[in-house]
C-alpha cells in the first residue's frame, strides 16, 4: 500500500480542475499553479524512486494501492512495477519539459490550454499505473478527447479538419477497445489484468483470436501502424508545436505501453504465437516502418515529414519488441526513450524555427538557420541523432535495435533499420542545406515578420523556448555518451514484462 | 440471437453513415449509432431475465442481472456523449471558416 501512486494521478487532475478557478481570481497566478503542479508531481516520482531504491536495485520493485480499500480481483487497484515506473518517469519528464516550453509558446487562451494539458498528464499517468483493463479504456478516451481538443486549438480551418479526422479515427478505435473489454468481462467475469491473465489461456481459441484481433485493431489505429496510418501526419502538422511534441513524444509511447501490457501481461505472448498473430504483426510493423520512411522522402513539409518519420520509428520499435527476446526489448525500450526525447526536441525546435516562416513548407525553410544559429545547431544535433550519428543517443538505441534483429535472424528488420537511417540522411540533409541558404529580406518583409510572430516578440518567452530546445539537445548528447545509465531501469522493466507469473502473484497476493 | 442480429444491423448502419455519407454531421450520427449498437448489445447480453441488483438486507434473491456491464456502459455513454459534443463543436468551427460541412469540399478532409 503506497498512497503516493494515487497522488501521481490526482495531482495533475486537481491542477487541471483548479486552473479555471484560479483564472477567475487572478490570471497571473495561473503559471505559478502550473509550476506548483509540476513540482509536486516531480517530488512524488523522485520520492518513490528514493524510498524504494534498495528494491529497485534488487529488481523486485512493486507498489500497489487499492482504491477504496477493495482488494483485487474485485476492487480496482493501481500497480507500479518496473515497466510502469520506467514509463511514468520518462512521460513525466517529457511532459514537464514541454509544459515549461508552453509557458513561453502559447500566447492566447492559456488557461484552457493548461486544463487540457494537465488532463493529458493525468490520463497518461493513469494508463501507466492502473491494473484494471477498463480503467485503461477510460484513460485512453481521456487522452483522445483532450488531445483532439488540443489539435484543434489553433481554431483555423486546417486545425479543425485535422482534429475531426483524428477524433473520428480514435473514437472508432476506442469503441473497439470497449467491445474487447466487455468481451473479456463476459467470458471471464473479471476486469483485473492479473486475473484475466491467469485465466485467459482457458478460453476457446476462437474467442481468444476474436478478442486479440479487436484489441490489436484498436491499438494499431491509435499508434498509426500500417493499414491505419493516414490520419497521423495531418494532425501532427496542424497542431501547435508543443502539442505535436506531446502527441509524438508521449502519446505514441503511452500506446506502446498499452500494447506491451495487453499483449504480454494480459493476453500473453504464447497465445499470440499459438494464434499465428506474431509473424503477421512483425511484418505489419516492418511494412509500416518502410512506408513511413518512404512517405517522408516525398514530403515537402517539415512537420509532416517528422510525422512520417515517427510512423517509421514506431513501426521499428513495435517490430523489435515483437521479436520477444531480451535483446529485442532492450533495444525497443531504449529506442522508446531516445525517440521520445529526440522527436519531442525536434518539434520543440521546429516551434521556435517556424515562428519566422510563412508556412511549414520546404521552400519557406530557406534561411531559417542563418537567423537563429544556436537553435538551428541544436536542431541539427537532434536530426543527426535521429539519423543515428555515433556519439548521440539515437545511435546507441538504433545499434541495440539492429543487434537484436541480427541476433534473432530477422534480416528484413535489420534492413529496415539501415534503410531508415539512409533515407533519413537524404530527407534531413535537404532541410539542413535549405536552412543555411542565404535569403535577402527587404525592410517590408522584416516589418511583416515582426507582426506575424507575436509569440516570440517578448524576450523572456524567447528565452524559455530556446532554453527547452537546448535542454533536449543536452539530454540527447549527455545520455548519448552515458547511455549505460539506462541499463538498470531497462533490465528491471524487461524482467517485469517477461515474468508474467510474478506480476499476477504480486497484484493478486498484495 | 435476436439481439445479435439487431446489433449487427445497427453497427453496419452506423458504419455506412460514417463511411459513405459526406455530410460531417451525418458521420457523427453514424459514429453515435455504432456506439449505441455496442451499448445495446452489452446491455441485452448481460440481461439474464433476473431482477435489478438492488436489494434490502435479508431479502431472498435467486436470479439477478449483473450490474457491472451496466456500470461500464454508463461510462461508455458519458464518453460517447463528450466525444460527440467535441466533434460537433469542431464541425461548427469548421463551418465558420469554410462555409460548408460537406467533407468532400473541405480541404484537409477529402484525401
Amino acid at each position: 500500500m503506497d498512497i503516493k501512486i494515487l497522488f501521481l494521478i490526482l495531482v495533475p487532475l486537481a491542477t487541471a480542475f483548479l486552473i479555471p478557478f484560479i483564472d477567475l481570481i487572478n490570471a497571473k497566478l495561473r503559471r505559478f499553479f502550473v509550476l506548483l503542479g509540476i513540482l509536486l508531481e516531480s517530488y512524488l516520482i523522485i520520492s518513490i524512486i528514493i524510498n524504494n531504491f534498495q528494491s529497485l536495485k534488487k529488481g523486485d520493485f512493486f507498489l500497489q494501492y487499492y482504491l477504496g480499500g477493495w482488494q483485487p480481483p474485485i476492487g480496482i487497484s493501481l500497480a507500479m512495477d518496473g515497466l510502469s515506473l520506467l514509463f511514468a518517469v520518462i512521460t513525466a519528464l517529457s511532459l514537464f519539459l514541454i509544459v515549461i516550453y508552453s509557458i513561453g509558446y502559447i500566447g492566447h487562451h492559456e488557461g484552457k490550454y493548461y486544463v487540457l494539458y494537465f488532463l493529458i498528464t493525468a490520463a497518461s499517468m493513469g494508463v501507466v499505473l492502473t491494473a484494471d483493463i477498463f480503467n485503461i479504456y477510460v484513460f485512453i478516451e481521456m487522452l483522445t478527447i483532450t488531445s483532439g481538443a488540443l489539435i484543434g486549438f489553433k481554431r483555423s480551418q486546417e486545425a479543425s479538419a485535422a482534429a475531426i479526422k483524428y477524433l473520428i479515427y480514435n473514437v472508432l478505435a476506442g469503441l473497439l477497445f470497449f467491445l474487447g473489454v466487455l468481451l473479456i468481462y463476459f467470458n471471464l467475469g473479471t476486469l483485473n489484468m492479473a486475473d484475466i491473465s491467469r485465466n485467459f489461456a482457458s478460453l476457446k481459441s476462437g474467442i481468444q483470436l476474436f478478442i486479440s484481433a479487436i484489441f490489436l485493431t484498436a491499438i494499431l489505429i491509435k499508434m498509426g501502424i500500417f493499414p491505419f496510418l493516414f490520419w497521423l501526419p495531418k494532425s501532427y502538422d496542424t497542431a501547435p508545436s508543443p502539442v505535436t511534441a506531446v502527441l509524438s513524444g508521449v502519446l505514441s509511447k503511452v500506446y506502446l505501453y498499452i500494447f506491451i501490457r495487453i499483449f504480454w501481461t494480459v493476453i500473453g505472448f504464447e497465445t499470440l504465437v499459438s494464434l499465428n498473430l506474431d509473424i503477421l504483426l512483425l511484418n505489419l510493423a516492418l511494412v509500416s516502418s518502410f512506408l513511413g520512411h518512404l512517405f517522408a522522402l516525398q514530403s515537402n513539409n517539415i512537420k509532416r515529414l517528422l510525422g512520417y518519420s515517427s510512423i517509421g520509428h514506431i513501426g521499428m520499435i513495435l517490430a523489435v519488441i515483437m521479436l520477444n527476446t531480451d535483446a529485442g526489448f532492450y533495444g525497443g525500450l531504449l529506442h522508446i526513450i531516445s525517440h521520445m526525447f529526440m522527436k519531442a526536441g525536434l518539434f520543440v525546435a521546429c516551434g521556435y524555427l517556424l515562428q519566422y516562416t510563412r508556412s511549414h513548407a520546404y521552400r519557406d525553410f530557406k534561411g531559417v538557420g542563418i537567423r537563429n544559429r544556436s537553435v538551428f545547431i541544436a536542431f541539427i544535433l537532434l536530426l543527426l541523432s535521429m539519423i543515428g550519428m555515433p556519439p548521440l543517443l539515437g545511435f546507441a538505441s538504433k545499434w541495440y535495435v539492429l543487434m537484436a534483429f541480427l541476433e534473432s535472424g530477422s534480416y528484413f528488420g535489420a534492413f529496415i533499420v539501415i534503410f531508415g537511417s539512409l533515407t533519413a540522411v537524404i530527407y534531413y540533409l535537404r532541410y539542413i542545406a535549405k536552412g543555411f541558404e542565404e535569403v535577402k529580406l527587404t525592410e517590408a518583409d522584416l516589418k511583416e515578420e515582426i507582426f506575424s510572430r507575436p509569440l516570440l516578440s517578448v524576450l523572456y518567452r524567447e528565452k524559455i523556448v530556446s532554453f527547452i530546445t537546448y535542454a533536449y539537445t543536452a539530454i540527447i548528447v549527455g545520455f548519448g555518451l552515458g547511455f549505460r545509465f539506462f541499463d538498470l531501469p531497462l533490465r528491471m522493466s524487461i524482467k517485469s514484462v517477461m515474468d508474467v507469473e510474478k506480476y499476477i502473484e504480486l497484484v493478486l497476493g498484495g | 440471437m435476436f439481439n445479435n442480429l439487431i446489433f449487427i444491423i445497427l453497427f453496419m448502419l452506423g458504419f455506412y453513415a460514417l463511411v459513405m455519407k459526406t455530410n460531417l454531421i451525418k458521420n457523427v450520427i453514424g459514429l453515435n449509432i455504432m456506439e449505441a449498437a455496442v451499448f445495446f448489445w452489452v446491455i441485452s447480453f448481460s440481461d439474464v431475465g433476473g431482477e435489478v441488483s438492488i436489494h434490502k438486507l435479508g431479502e431472498e434473491v435467486t436470479k439477478f442481472n449483473d450490474p457491472v456491464p451496466q456500470a461500464l456502459t454508463l461510462t461508455g455513454i458519458v464518453i460517447g456523449a463528450s466525444t460527440a459534443a467535441l466533434l460537433l463543436t469542431l464541425i461548427i468551427e469548421l463551418n465558420k471558416f469554410s462555409g460548408t460541412i460537406d467533407r468532400e469540399k473541405i480541404e484537409g478532409l477529402n484525401d
